[in-house]
């Protein structure tokens, strides 16, 4: 060849984060690459992980879902255990939403069980989320770290809640997943922040806010490909793995809406939706998927595995 | 005293009676009154500085968001939104609502005025030929006397800017222009009548026998078109150009001065909109047109203009910061008079407040550098993070206020307004927005040219903030960029300085338009690359900290 | 590299001369550095900046048309590797296959399929850009009658896959449609020869990076000026490194040699074209071939590809509008604000958070956020009346309250005396709507006959 060598090299390495598994699973690493995604150059010791959510509480699945999670059982812990064995994830992502006043409204204490039930139930690596409403994520964090009989990621520390969430997985020894609404420097100041309370870098991992398809996926997009661009090139506090949350996929009117014809099959298109969203995280530089539909953990599983380490 | 007529406002303490003008609020009245009334907001609601006590019929101003239930029960309405009624009203205006006798900030250094003097009029029949140089400020109006036979200066002084009423930001007080007949007229007036008081309080105080044959002035866009008589308006409309960028010679009398009727007024040329002739001045003081090595310069003022370049190129743009560091924006913030405190140390141990007013005595409220020592404060002991939220520690004096979580800096019982002086969240979120937009402005025009930080030599920071700055406990918080601390120099008042050097040379005056011909004006708002430098700036001190920790580890600087 | 403001600017007259129509010499240095004006403008430049920045200006990647008329596809003329660091200008063109040995009915049906591939989205009409005719009959004849038939039905550009007899069948109706020719890899001299005399962009089609030098070098060679790179990937994997490789020289390392436009064939039995897909629509392919015609794959990818080629430069924009919050009622408040997407998200979710259903009432302010469109005169008491009477609001809501940003609450009485409407002044921060709304009393919210 007498044109350059395309090959990049870059100083940083991304910190390498484990999540810890229960006793029987397997616990999954992930970041440690000197690397871009999907390259084959510098160093990449781990694959990208793909794990599968279960959400608590009253809420309507989309079609293609309710399709997949057919006769899987309707008890998180029991659906827990037939999707992460049936789809191969490597970690689950357990979302506490019922405890959402407008979603079952499930007391703390309930929340903290299905937490303790589903851990004992599933023993792969799991990231616990709270409900999204802050009164009662503020409670329901403490009890859930408690309840937790093994370390676990906690799902999500922002700006306003980090000393709750962070003063919570500390007291355990868990993990924080911190949280920025798609801006590369609030996904800094946020591990500035919780590195200022004493979480180590590698308990973190960073959530920038996954846009859906269609709905803001662009600027994910380069957020992420930005977090990875600067953690390669030396801003150690940038250079963690990166989680990316494919539920606002599922929000999508063209994920859901089965009236219109012309745009296909809803249960085809909505799996599609999520995948779509899937491959664009993994080519901007995530680390971490979580998926809804099993059969797109399977797929993403069977593809990002060896050739691409 | 006789009881006032029906149908008529009273105010108090002046003794000031008019009759009502129906649908007029007690803000309007006071102004026709010529009653001085703090509303920095123009009127509109949001500042609560208004505050009145009154005490007969009248409806609105009682808005519980801003007034506490004791307020409203001791007759404190907003005199913008309270009405008086067709009865009699007395209004008392309490010492928290008035703006204070003003203090001089008009210190400012020529940093580029070394050349010798060379007159330019003589004396005549023992009447020394005098100059006046002006700084036409948004909030505050400067002035110089200058002996133009010798080059000395005679005297300064200062007044409020008597528009203040109608907004303290510009563009409310062009919409005030746009919204009412002969508005504008009236802000000319009004202005041209802070003028005449400038100058006749520098008449009065010195020896100075003479006749003015001068004058230069060097202010914002907007009040300079507001003085020359042509409209302000279409700055803020699309295409947002100013009608005018340089102003033809004109008499006082021309402008509607008497103070100086025949004296020819040089006004400073704008360089846009948003750019005036005041940062042209403040460009001329610094000499940073005339250095080989590139500048930047921060005019920290009601707006907050940076100015980037060196004799091959310059740059400017407006921040839009806010006037946080005047004490504006911020609840219990007042610009640096007597009565305002001024620095403040927080115990690590008790975590309150120690502080030092200007001109000594109970505190009114906080002025600039005290808001920015206290800020470095409660950052130094752990009291914000770096996100800018309040920690609540133990034993921190930490109140619960209409306003959210706040700082109390002083209780009742130690203020001089009788009630506590508290730094609320708000407040905290304004002096971030304000440092951040000074550092993403810099940071946009580097970018811009394509010229790295440490390209930067000289650092002069303009406006009377700078010389009571701790410029190390500003960098703490992050209020400029992280250059090394002997790069920055304070230069005060500079739009004054430059208008005194101005009226001293002919050839500084030349400078001053060729300054303005030749300086690329820089417009944030198209800046793809200003919200984002915004965003990493309002942490505290920055998201990049590592420069930050680098430069306050150093032991340079003054 | 690419040259800074600054540096141009030293190379410029610094006369401040106006001719290029820029205030100042450094203005107009800024806007060449943002390739966003060029050294022709500069009547004095001299010649050692007309050279300088001439050869600066040169696109890395090359421009190549595909087509004619409106529905003309452009591959290439990209000028960086990330969208952040600018904008990527071409969309990736998909291409649908149609085989050459589909009989009558079977063909029109897949063409009618591809064509009904095509979809409306955020105001944007996303479709199918070409058809791939492949020659799967051997027969150049019958291969020309479905050019000519896919270009009769689907009206798109074709790109024409097959032997090079049956191209040569196919050129003289279609040749001055501008058809993209893809000669088999074997035969790339002849396909050459075929698209030089008549200007026609051509595949080269080779292995790896290696090969497409030679190939791309001997189509030159022919006299063939609009190429386009299919670099025969065996797999996922080496797709999306062979493109990503192949877009590095041409931005990075300026390689002129292999910077030309990409075209994968994800057809043909390439395994997982929809993951291939969805990767080569981020990481740079100009051309992609798929064989599926469902719109519950090509859909989402027509989507992903709209976002991925916004310009991430311009202003987040909502659609202006009424965005009803939770199960928002005619007694809900009414709450407006402008339609910067920043502005919309951050008062939406602070809606959401207080739990008040709401209608939320967007102005079309250009995406400025409430203060800088009041400061630009575009959210004014004329604008919300006008917004009020016209937005539907008043059929939505049987009162006549408006809660208005607290920012600009000196506007509350403008809009009363042109509205109607009574306002309620809101607080300065989003932050504060949740307390502000769950304190309203729900009596602010009677009919407005009440």
């Amino acid at each position: 060849m007498t044109v350059a060598n395309p090959q990049q090299t870059f100083p940083g390495r991304i910190m390498e984060v484990t999540l810890p598994a229960g006793e029987g699973g397997r616990s999954v690493s992930v970041g440690g690459q000197t690397a871009l995604p999907l390259l084959p150059e510098g160093e990449r010791p781990n694959a990208a992980a793909i794990g599968i959510e279960i959400r608590t509480g009253d809420e309507d699945l989309p079609p293609s879902l309710s399709h997949a999670f057919g006769g899987k059982g309707t008890d998180p812990a029991v659906l827990a255990g037939n999707l992460v064995e049936e789809s191969g994830a490597q970690f689950l992502f357990l979302s506490l939403a019922g405890c959402h006043p407008d979603l079952g409204g499930h007391a703390v204490s309930r929340g903290a069980g299905i937490v303790r039930d589903v851990l004992q139930a599933v023993p792969c690596p799991a990231i616990v989320g709270g409900c999204g409403e802050e009164e009662t994520d503020a409670l329901l964090f403490p009890a859930v770290a408690e309840a937790a009989q093994r370390p676990v990621f906690l799902s999500y520390a922002d700006e306003k809640n980090y000393r709750l969430v962070a003063g919570a997985a500390l007291a355990y020894g868990h993990g924080v997943v911190a949280w920025s609404p798609i801006d590369i420097n609030m996904a800094k100041q946020a591990n500035l922040l919780l590195g200022d309370i004493g979480v180590p870098p590698h308990r973190v991992l960073i959530d920038p806010l996954t846009g859906g398809l269609g709905y803001g996926l662009e600027y994910t997009y380069s957020i992420v490909e930005r977090i990875r661009l600067a953690g390669l090139s030396g801003d150690a506090a940038l250079a963690r793995p990166i989680l990316c949350h494919l539920g606002d996929s599922w929000k999508a009117r063209e994920a859901l809406d089965s009236a219109e014809e012309s745009w296909g099959d809803v249960i085809a298109r909505g799996r599609r939706w999520e995948e779509a969203t899937a491959w664009a995280c993994l080519a901007a530089g995530a680390d971490l998927l979580v998926c809804r539909h099993p059969d797109n953990v399977r797929t993403l599983r069977g593809m990002v595995g060896a050739p691409w380490r | 005293m006789p009881e006032p007529k029906p149908g008529t406002l009273r105010f108090l303490p002046e003794d000031v009676s008019l009759s009502v003008a129906p649908g007029e609020t007690i803000l309007r009245h006071a102004i026709r009154a010529g009653v001085p009334l703090l509303s920095p907001c123009g009127g509109e609601g949001r500042c609560g500085k208004c505050r009145v006590i009154i005490s007969g019929e009248a409806a609105g101003g009682d808005d519980p968001g801003v007034l506490s239930e004791a307020e409203l029960s001791a007759g404190v309405r907003l005199a913008c939104r309270c009405h008086p009624s067709s009865g009699t009203l007395t209004v008392t205006v309490p010492p928290g609502s008035r703006p204070a006798r003003l203090a001089a900030y008009l210190e400012g250094r020529d940093a580029a005025g070394d050349e010798p003097f060379l007159p330019l009029h003589a004396a005549t029949g023992g009447r020394r030929p005098l100059g006046v140089a002006l700084d036409l400020g948004t909030s505050t109006l400067a002035g110089a006397l200058i002996d133009l036979s010798d080059g000395h200066l005679i005297a300064r002084a200062a007044a409020d800017n008597p528009q203040m009423p109608f907004g303290e930001d510009l563009i409310s007080r062009i919409v005030y222009g746009e919204e009412h007949e002969g508005g504008f007229a009236l802000l000319r007036q009004l202005l041209v009548a802070g003028v005449e008081q400038v100058i006749a309080a520098l008449l009065g105080s010195g020896p100075a026998e003479g006749e003015i044959v001068e004058v230069t002035a060097a202010g914002n866009t907007v009040i300079t078109h507001i003085l020359f008589g042509a409209s302000p308006a279409p700055i803020r409309h699309p295409p947002y150009q100013p009608v005018l960028r340089e102003y033809p010679v004109r008499t006082g009398e021309e402008l509607g001065s008497l103070a100086a009727p025949s004296a020819p007024w040089r006004l400073f040329p704008s360089l846009g909109g948003f750019v005036g002739g005041d940062i042209v001045a403040g460009v001329l003081a610094s000499g940073m047109h005339r250095e080989d090595g590139v500048c930047l310069l921060f005019d920290v003022g009601t707006n907050g203009e940076v100015a980037l370049g060196n004799r091959e190129f310059l740059m400017v743009c407006s921040s839009s910061a806010g006037p946080a560091f005047e004490g504006g924006e911020v609840a219990c913030g007042m610009r640096a008079y007597p009565g305002a405190i001024e620095s403040v140390r927080i115990d690590p141990e008790t975590l309150s407040a120690e502080w030092t007013v200007i001109g000594g005595g109970k505190p009114l409220g906080i002025c600039g550098s005290g808001i920015l020592d206290l800020c470095a404060e409660m950052f130094r002991t752990g009291l914000i993070d770096r996100a800018g939220q309040f920690v609540p520690r133990s034993g921190a004096p930490f109140a619960e206020t209409a306003r959210g979580r706040a700082f109390v800096v002083a209780g009742a019982e130690r203020s001089a307004t009788g009630s506590a002086i508290c730094f609320a969240a708000p407040d905290l979120k304004s002096v971030l927005r304000t440092k951040a937009a000074l550092c993403a402005a810099a940071d946009s025009l580097l970018t811009a040219v394509g010229l790295p930080r440490d390209a930067v030599e000289r650092v002069y920071i303009a406006g009377g903030f700078g010389n009571f700055l701790d410029l190390r406990s500003a960098l703490s918080l992050g209020v400029f960029p992280p250059f090394p601390l002997e790069k920055y120099v304070p230069l005060g008042n500079a739009s004054l300085a430059g208008a005194i050097g101005a009226i001293r040379s002919r050839r500084r005056w030349r400078e001053a338009l060729s300054i303005a011909a030749g300086t690329t004006y820089h417009d944030l708002s198209s800046d793809a690359g200003f919200m984002e430098a915004f965003q990493r700036a309002l942490f505290i001190p920055h998201t990049d900290e590592e420069s930050y920790r680098k430069v306050l580890a150093s032991r340079g600087g003054r | 590299m690419a040259l800074t403001a600054l540096e141009i600017y030293k190379l410029l007259p610094k006369t401040n001369c106006k001719e290029c129509g820029f205030p100042t010499c450094l203005a107009f240095a800024m806007q060449i550095a943002a390739g966003k004006a060029g050294i022709d403008q500069c009547p004095p430049a001299s010649d050692e900046a007309r050279e300088t920045l001439g050869a600066a200006s040169a696109p890395p990647l090359p421009k190549v048309v595909v087509g004619t008329g409106e529905r003309a596809v452009i591959l290439g003329d990209e000028v960086v590797l990330y969208r952040h660091e600018k904008t990527f200008y071409h969309p990736t063109a998909f291409a649908i296959s149609v085989s050459d040995a589909l009989d009558g009915d079977a063909f029109r049906d897949r063409i009618r399929r591809i064509r009904s591939l095509s979809f409306e989205r955020m105001g944007e009409r996303l479709a199918v850009d070409m058809v791939a005719v492949r020659c799967d009959s051997g027969d150049p004849a019958r291969f020309a009658a479905a050019a000519a038939a896919a270009k009769e039905g689907a009206g798109t550009p074709l790109l024409l896959s097959g032997p090079c007899d049956a191209l040569a069948a196919a050129l003289p109706s279609l040749g001055p449609d501008r058809p993209l020719l893809c000669p088999p890899v074997g035969e790339g001299d002849a396909g050459a020869r075929l698209a030089a005399p008549l200007g026609l962009p051509l595949v080269v089609r080779a292995k790896g990076i290696d090969g497409l030098e030679k190939a791309l070098a001997a189509a030159r060679a022919a006299g063939v000026r609009d190429l386009v790179a299919d670099p025969m990937p065996a797999s996922l994997p080496d797709a999306v490194s062979l493109s990503v490789y192949l877009r590095r020289l041409a931005i990075l390392h300026r390689a002129r040699e292999v910077a030309v436009p990409t075209a994968f064939d994800l057809g043909n039995g390439f395994p997982s074209p929809f993951a291939a897909a969805s990767l080569l629509v981020t990481k740079y392919g100009s051309l992609l071939v798929l064989d599926s015609d469902d719109p519950a794959d090509i859909f989402p990818l027509l989507t992903l590809r709209q976002n991925i080629f916004t310009d991430p430069q311009k202003p987040i924009q909502v659609e202006a509008g009424i965005y009803p919050v939770g199960k928002a009622t005619a007694s809900s408040p009414v709450v407006i604000t402008t339609n910067f997407s920043l502005t919309f998200f951050t008062v939406r979710s602070d809606i959401e958070a207080s739990r008040v259903p709401a209608h939320l009432l967007i102005a079309d302010c250009d995406g400025m956020s409430v203060l800088t469109a009041w400061a630009a005169g575009r959210f004014t008491g004329e604008s919300i009346a006008k917004i009020l009477s016209e937005s539907g609001i008043a059929g939505a809501v049987s009162h006549r309250t408006l809660i208005l940003p607290g920012m600009v609450a000196r506007l509350s009485g403008k809009i009363e005396e042109l509205s109607g409407w009574r306002v309620l002044v809101g607080p300065q921060e989003s932050s504060a709507l949740p307390s502000y709304l769950r304190r309203l009393p729900p009596a602010a919210f009677a009919p407005a006959d009440a």
